[in-house]
């Protein structure tokens, strides 16, 4: 325990970057989900299409080999721009933060994609249409009966989505983000105490989840509300 | 710079395949090893005796709440670090960067597993059980003959995306030195510095794989569920 001391504050800093990173992954998450929920719903066969490839392929490969695509891949056409303008120039990186994030949110919004899908059919059918009989425009329909009925029933899988999306933020370490993983890399690397510095990060990576959970089981409770006043 | 390079593409992917062999021996042997481990957490948890109980939920809780990248770490690099893990017998397995995620894999897909198990054997009809306690079935022999043939039947879509899942964390094994395919393909890139190329096709292959998997358990689930079908 005294190895930590010391290392609080690095800890403290690098779980504020898996904070941040967790929020800005989540609103692409969420934007990455509706598109491709909306692409795959829609008539349009080139949209069909293309969503589809989006799923197989961010559902189907390992999460560190898009990260690594996405960073490396970035640096190397970044690179090659920079040194149109400028030949001395010898690398030229996307901030790994945002590489990251980037990454993490395709691959949980091909997840969210399926969510979202499943959750606007199971939308019934009858409030859209009592809200076209009304004449509610398709935007609001949109905005005040589909995605509050439909919410209550995506939120359930969403959590579990939160869930992999905070444990997946431990990747972006390895291309060089400074969070809580690689604030214990350094640590060990002065006090030679990898079991203690990584069980930290394990610690701090179970009170976020467990965060997440309690806030999605509150959040749960909020959009049933409706439903507790008969039971 | 120039376009594609085919023939690093073409000279990449027969050095890549060599790693097939390493990803396969760690998704088999952690899903064998995690499903066994998966069961006896299963048996623990509706023991109905807290005793039991209460320390499964515990596990399952921590390896389910923490990054597998974190759990494989503090095995390979933390473990070594207290004294009584390298003085026993389970040295010789948490020595080698193999040992360690067979290890890690195992008892992370374990936790995953059990709950998707779980699922299942709550989601058998309570009428079912009762009909077998009432011809006199002891509960051995109603969780063998009545409870688990239906519950593998109801979890098998789920199991199939965990070991989906499972195939991908295998990859993470590249991190610890293993060189699996995901391991073959970050050193070449870091040789050849050509991100595309490599990773594009090391992630063509890797969707091949869990194309198979889907098929294959799309295949059993067909198979599994052929008396239903039949009546409908």
């Amino acid at each position: 325990m005294d190895a930590i001391t010391g290392w609080w504050d690095d800890f403290f800093w690098g779980s504020l970057v898996v904070v941040e990173l967790f929020f800005v992954a989540l609103i692409l998450t969420v934007l990455f989900g509706l598109i491709g929920a909306a692409a795959k719903l829609s008539k349009n066969r080139v949209a069909n299409a293309i969503a589809s490839g989006y799923t197989i392929v961010f559902r189907g490969t390992p999460e560190i080999l898009v990260l690594l695509l996405f960073y490396f891949g970035s640096a190397v056409t970044l690179t090659a721009i920079a040194q149109v303008f400028d030949p001395e120039i010898k690398f030229v990186d996307f901030p790994p933060f945002w590489a990251g994030s980037l990454a993490i949110a395709l691959i949980i919004g091909s997840y969210a994609t399926e969510t979202f899908r499943g959750a606007f059919l199971g939308v019934e059918p009858g409030q859209v249409e009592a809200a076209r009989a009304l004449g509610v425009s398709n935007l609001q329909t949109f905005m005040y009966v589909r995605i509050p009925a439909m919410w209550r029933l995506a939120l359930p899988p969403f959590g579990n989505h939160m869930l992999s999306l905070i444990k997946d933020t431990a990747l972006i370490a390895i291309i060089g983000l400074e969070e809580t993983l690689f604030v214990a890399e350094q640590a060990i690397g002065y006090t030679a105490k990898p079991f203690t510095m990584y069980i930290l990060v394990g610690v701090i990576y179970l009170g976020f989840s467990t965060i997440i959970t309690l806030s999605v089981m509150m959040l749960e409770r909020y959009a049933n509300r409706h439903l507790e006043v008969g039971r | 710079m120039s376009f594609i390079d085919f023939a690093l593409i073409i000279d990449s992917i027969p050095k890549m395949l060599v790693g097939i062999g390493l990803t396969f021996q760690l998704l088999f042997l952690s899903l064998a090893l995690g499903t066994a481990l998966a069961i006896i957490l299963l048996l623990l948890r509706i023991s109905g005796r807290w005793y039991l109980s209460a320390p499964t939920m515990v596990y399952i809780y921590i390896f389910r709440g923490t990054p597998i990248l974190v759990q494989i770490f503090i095995i390979y690099y933390g473990l070594p670090q207290l004294e009584f893990v390298r003085d026993s017998i389970f040295w010789p397995i948490l020595k080698e960067p193999f040992g360690c995620a067979i290890v890690a894999l195992s008892l992370n897909t374990g936790a995953y597993v059990s709950e998707i198990f779980r699922g299942g054997v709550l989601g058998v009809d309570r009428g079912l059980k009762e009909a077998g306690a009432a011809l006199g079935l002891s509960a051995t022999h109603r969780f063998i003959y009545i409870t688990s043939p239906i519950a593998i039947r109801l979890c098998l879509p789920a199991y199939s995306n965990d070991v989906i899942s499972l195939m991908k964390s295998t990859a993470l094994a590249s991190t610890i030195t293993l060189l699996d395919m995901m391991g073959i393909a970050r050193t070449i890139v870091a040789e050849t510095y050509a991100p595309y190329e490599v990773f594009i096709s090391v992630m063509v292959i890797y969707l091949i794989i869990t194309w198979t998997i889907q098929r294959s358990f799309g295949w059993i689930e067909k198979r599994m569920s052929r008396h239903v079908r039949i009546e409908a």
